[in-house]
């Protein structure tokens, strides 16, 4: 039996799992069982959430079942009744709104998620996981646009989270045409200002500087300045790859494949 | 259109890959060592992204350090993989046709191979696999009967036996790399281990 300050710590072990999107399956079934056996009276609201993503890892570590996805199917279509009779107790619990929205996520109902989530937003304007959930499934939905808006939201609520700034210039670049990938290249430069190590921003900065640099329609001097910034990316790329492939004979080929990259783009650009 | 061959090697890391992120789509590149010709023998495949499939940077910069990589090793890449997080749609995506196009650009028997996720359970006697060919510019399902996965049985049981190892855990995709930059994305850690496991059966795999 735990004590409840053990029980406290696993619930919030599940809880950073489940919002960093852990696959650890097998803890989370060991951690999860134990908390709903023993303890579920004490979990409040979480149980339900808890319940699900137990149920889930469950699924993913129980290799020997045969049909997983209908009873994948199967739990999600309870989860449903079980979330839908909350919201009628209680239609203000927001968690049970937000994991129906999950569900459709699930079920492949996009659009219907989407409208969903928009409801939400509406009345839970400040939910920064369904702003972020939102941007998701417009990304998936190539709705770039509004999945800009969305990031727009997050990046105004969360300005030192780099990777906002970061997946927003993504979002640029995909979109494409120079004015876009001018914004990306300065997004990724924001992101890197936040944090010096993520190396997607780094990448992006490279990449989209470079496109500039190469396009026809630019005046010399912010070819010019591209190019600049290009070589400052490329040169932190390479000095990175350096770095950790400093005495580890199995990523020779990464590191090389990376020169490589520079050095055709180095020819491109000039 | 021609035969496609389906190594053990390229089949046992797609299907870890798309175990390792149950809930999400993921896609990668698949590679042939063997000369161009009129079939397609895919020796093996690089795992590219569990997120934001549909976004291009990363694909991009992903698309070129595997091109580099390919010429360095005389491989060629021959194909896309991709595997839909919604299971019960195994239809190519937008994005998954865009970058198959690419492919076709510069190898004009391209394969797309969707994974099919509903038959992704152990003891399920069909490849979970749907594969697609150019033809009159569509992507157009191919002919099951010229798709050939050699030794399926043996194969099934390598992937069940790297499972049962943990082996699994060692594959790396390129986003993982992105995370991590430490980590291997040509995989020669966990290709080794799958050599080893296929030796024992004879002939090529």
């Amino acid at each position: 039996m735990l004590s409840v300050s053990e029980m406290l710590k696993m619930r919030d072990k599940l809880r950073k799992w489940r919002e960093e999107n852990y696959r650890n399956s097998e803890q989370i079934v060991d951690v999860g069982e134990e908390l709903l056996n023993e303890h579920a009276s004490k979990l409040g609201d979480d149980i339900w959430i808890i319940y699900e993503q137990v149920m889930i890892a469950a699924l993913d570590c129980s290799r020997d079942d045969l049909a997983w996805t209908f009873r994948f199917d199967a739990i999600l279509n309870d989860a449903n009744k079980l979330y839908d009779s909350i919201l009628q107790d209680d239609p203000t619990n927001t968690a049970a709104r937000k994991r129906k929205i999950s569900i459709l996520r699930a079920q492949g109902k996009s659009s219907e998620a989407i409208r969903e989530l928009n409801e939400y937003l509406e009345q839970f304007v400040g939910d920064q996981e369904a702003w972020h959930e939102l941007s998701e499934l417009y990304i998936n939905e190539h709705d770039y646009a509004k999945a800009a808006f969305c990031l727009e939201e997050l990046m105004m609520t969360n300005p030192h989270n780099h990777l906002y700034c970061e997946q927003y210039a993504e979002v640029k670049y995909t979109q494409g045409g120079l004015e876009n990938l001018e914004l990306a290249r300065k997004y990724f430069a924001q992101a890197l200002k936040l944090n010096n190590r993520n190396m997607r921003a780094l990448f992006g900065l490279y990449m989209s500087a470079s496109h500039i640099a190469a396009s026809p329609k630019v005046s010399a001097k912010v070819k010019k300045d591209n190019m600049k910034y290009g070589a400052w990316a490329a040169s932190q790329i390479s000095r990175a790859y350096q770095m950790a492939g400093r005495g580890k004979k199995e990523n020779k080929c990464s590191v090389k494949a990376v020169e490589e990259m520079l050095e055709s783009m180095q020819i491109t650009m000039s | 259109m021609g035969e496609v061959e389906l190594s053990c090697l390229a089949y046992a890391k797609m299907y870890l890959h798309a175990s390792q992120f149950p809930r999400c789509s993921v896609n990668g590149l698949l590679l042939s060592s063997s000369p161009a010709g009129a079939a397609v023998c895919i020796t093996d495949c690089v795992p590219l992204l569990h997120s934001h499939l549909s976004l291009a940077p990363i694909t991009q910069l992903a698309l070129t350090q595997v091109d580099a990589w390919c010429s360095q090793t005389q491989q060629r890449i021959v194909g896309y993989y991709q595997a839909n997080a919604c299971v019960s749609d195994s239809s190519p995506t937008p994005c998954a046709l865009k970058i198959a196009e690419k492919i076709f650009e510069q190898c004009n028997n391209a394969v797309l191979l969707m994974i099919d996720g509903e038959k992704m359970f152990p003891g399920c006697r069909v490849p979970p696999i749907v594969m697609y060919e150019r033809k009159d510019a569509r992507w157009t399902l191919k002919d099951k009967h010229t798709i050939m996965l050699r030794q399926w049985e043996e194969t099934c049981s390598i992937v069940n036996q790297l499972f049962s190892s943990g082996d699994q855990t060692l594959l790396v995709d390129f986003d993982s790399h992105l995370d991590d930059i430490t980590k291997d994305w040509t995989n020669q850690k966990l290709n080794a281990k799958i050599m080893e496991l296929i030796s024992p059966a004879n002939g090529n795999v």
